[in-house]
């Protein structure tokens, strides 16, 4: 069995309680425009208050301003978060990817750096991993990083960076050596300051017209030798790492559930008919399915074990199941939905058709994810 | 016995019984007296006395390996009738019948090994009537997709064994049998599947090394380990909602994992001699029997939009305790 079952106990769905009481107050429905899952809106103060319920880096080390929580309760508030809709934009990334490989790979002065800030949603990073000729081939990065008195000079152009000109840091994977025989030595991790001399953000218009992409171009920055995460020549096996925190979490099938709920909010006689019951059960049975999946992937992680295969397979999974939701909700109404439409359904369909196509691209391909898979199914 | 030790038991002595030959057999003879004998013998035809997860978790082993009997039955039979029914006994899906002044008239219909069974368990007007199959005027053969049978039993004034108001219901208690069968086919399939695609060569590769390949494999992992999932949350919590869930996502995965399964293994699929249509032909019947994915997706949305917006998340992830 590939994923053992999973149940949340009595204090997990208390802390859910908690949760939905919480964004009941800080965000009743109907006061405010929801987002689409992680790509909700930034709002630093709300990730402030959310850091002083203790509800960010809930995985990490108290001493490092962290609440030694487990994967778990994390997956309980982000779940919630996500559902709600809560501008969760700020400290997402920091949240779930940075803080804990900084925790896993960083240096002691490190983690007394940045944990803290990461826990009180202060710090914003973004990924430094694509290239533009390195999607899904990571390997290929040609920035790189040169050794010079104290650190390193680094140069290269890193793109589809989300929230760069927003964020504080991030964390550039590049070349910091050469091998012929294995193309995965010689990469590095570099946690790089956004407003370095010699970097550059310029906007990339997003699909929806949104500018939350950017191009990353450096020029010599210069990244001092206390910021090298983890070994020098270690990047590879870091970044894969990395990645597993990306797969396999509730923002892999929560991407287009606001627009169901809202429909039904919206168009309640609609699901009189057949078809919409029809789309309504098979789309909340997969939600209730796939959740159930995720939460066995966090179980995993919270007791030692490295679940890459399962999260591969939730996440290939869940992403075209968030694209085929959208589909079905449009087969369900006639609505060709404006930017500026009436309803609060009509505007998260609009955004949701236009960012549909990223739901199974950021994070790693299906096609790279199936790949992963494959590999892992020998021991069904 | 605990869970684990139950399921393991359950999964030796299957492994053991149900091979190629023996389930080849019993689908030519109607009635496979090795595997129900062994089953038996070991105590597993009284699982409506165990806890229902426990019961479900070892008709999932039976469905793992194809098990040609009537186990499903006889969990059913005793849910039905509020104990475990002694000796073989099988469930009528449908019927026809009327039961007045203690007689028994009309059709049980699609009834499993009803030729072979001593004993059929029928829900006429809310009662779960017990009648002995010899009591039959008529029995006439019919078989299913997956070549078991599926027989209509007539009675003319017959005298049940017993009646008494059913203890739970048929179609949601049926379905629950049959997601447990589902997921275990499906584990069963995606197996055999994985194994055969890294033996099978072909321009001097194993086929699983094909990209296109690969993408069937995982297309079969992930159906069989979303309906896990879902045989799971209905086996714990066995409400409405969980059993509405979960046979539509198991009648759903059954198309589309065995259409994956077949293509993989091309011709070798094609035929009686190889194990793969033991699956999937059981899983194109079980599909449909107890309502297909359809009928159960209309009726979980249909109490989810009744429920309202504001209940959608908290159903998805508390079931039937919200809706």
């Amino acid at each position: 069995m590939l994923f053992a079952p999973a149940d949340l106990t009595d204090a997990e769905l208390e802390l859910q309680r908690e949760v939905r009481e919480f964004l009941a107050e800080e965000l009743p429905r109907g006061t405010f425009d929801p987002g689409l899952g992680m790509g909700a809106p930034r709002d630093r103060a709300f990730s402030a208050r959310l850091a002083g319920r203790g509800w960010l880096g809930m995985a990490l080390p108290v001493r490092y301003g962290g609440h030694d929580r487990s994967a778990v309760d994390r997956f309980v508030v982000t779940e919630e978060l996500l559902r709600w809709g809560a501008p969760v934009g700020h400290h997402w990334v920091a949240d779930r990817q940075t803080g804990p490989i900084i925790n896993r790979f960083g240096s002691e002065e490190q983690k007394q750096r940045f944990l803290p800030p990461i826990c009180r949603g202060e710090l914003s990073f973004a990924i430094g991993m694509s290239e533009p000729e390195a999607g899904s081939d990571l390997a290929a990065v040609r920035t790189r990083a040169t050794p010079v008195e104290g650190g390193w000079v680094v140069s290269g152009t890193k793109v589809w960076t989300s929230g760069a000109h927003e964020s504080d840091w991030f964390v550039v994977l590049c070349r910091t050596g050469d091998s012929a025989e294995d193309r995965h030595a010689g990469l590095s991790q570099l946690i790089v300051d956004l407003k370095s001399d010699g970097l550059t953000i310029t906007p990339i218009p997003f699909l929806s017209g949104h500018s939350d992409f950017n191009e990353v171009a450096l020029e010599d920055v210069f990244v001092p030798d206390e910021l090298v995460l983890g070994a020098v020549g270690g990047g590879w096996a870091q970044n894969t790492s990395e990645l597993a925190h990306e797969r396999g979490g509730p923002e892999r099938w929560l991407s287009t559930y606001l627009v169901l709920e809202e429909l039904i909010r919206a168009r309640p006689e609609l699901f009189e008919g057949d078809p919409a019951r029809l789309a309504l059960g098979d789309g909340v049975a997969r939600l209730w399915a796939m959740r159930r999946m995720s939460l066995s992937v966090a179980r995993m992680i919270d007791a030692g074990e490295a679940p890459s295969v399962q999260s591969a397979l939730v996440k290939e999974m869940a992403t075209r199941f968030e694209q085929d939701l959208l589909e079905q909700i449009q087969e369900l109404i006639v609505l060709e939905p404006l930017r500026d439409g009436d309803s609060r359904f009509e505007r998260l369909l609009f955004e949701a058709v236009l960012s549909a196509p990223s739901f199974t691209v950021r994070g790693g391909t299906n096609e790279i994810l199936r790949s992963v898979a494959a590999k892992g199914l020998g021991s069904l | 016995m605990s869970e684990w030790l139950l399921v393991d038991g359950a999964r030796r002595l299957l492994a053991d019984t149900c091979t190629h030959e023996v389930v080849q057999a019993a689908e030519a003879q109607g009635w496979s007296a090795v595997v129900w004998d062994a089953i038996a013998d070991a105590g597993y035809g009284s699982l409506a006395e165990l806890p229902p997860a426990d019961a479900l978790a070892v008709l999932g082993v039976a469905g793992e390996h194809a098990a040609p009997v009537p186990l499903a039955e006889a969990l059913l039979a005793g849910w039905l009738m509020g104990e475990a029914v002694a000796g073989t006994v099988a469930v009528a899906p449908e019927n026809d019948l009327s039961l007045r002044d203690g007689r028994l008239r009309g059709r049980a219909l699609r009834v499993p090994w009803g030729h072979a069974v001593e004993h059929v368990v029928a829900v006429v007007d809310g009662t779960a009537v017990l009648v002995a199959v010899a009591s039959a005027a008529e029995v006439e053969r019919r078989t299913n997709l997956a070549g078991e049978p599926r027989d209509t039993l007539r009675f003319e004034d017959a005298v049940p064994e017993d009646a008494r108001p059913a203890a739970c219901g048929l179609l949601e208690r049926g379905a629950l049998t049959r997601v447990a069968l589902i997921s275990g086919a499906l584990t069963g399939m995606a197996r055999l599947t994985v194994a055969y695609a890294g033996e099978r060569r072909q321009f001097g590769r194993p086929i699983a090394a094909f990209q296109a390949v690969q993408r069937h494999l995982v297309d079969i992992a992930q159906d069989a380990s979303l309906v896990a999932a879902a045989a799971d949350g209905a086996a714990r919590v066995p409400g409405p909602f969980e059993i509405a869930a979960a046979k539509a996502l198991a009648s759903s995965a059954a198309v589309t994992a065995t259409r994956a399964a077949h293509q993989v293994h091309g011709a070798m699929g094609m035929t009686q001699e190889y194990r793969l249509h033991h699956f999937s032909r059981r899983l194109w019947a079980w599909r449909h029997e107890y309502g297909d994915e359809r009928h159960w997706a209309s009726q979980l949305g249909g109490a989810v939009a009744a429920a309202g917006a504001d209940r959608l998340y908290p159903a998805i992830t508390s079931g039937s305790e919200v809706v």
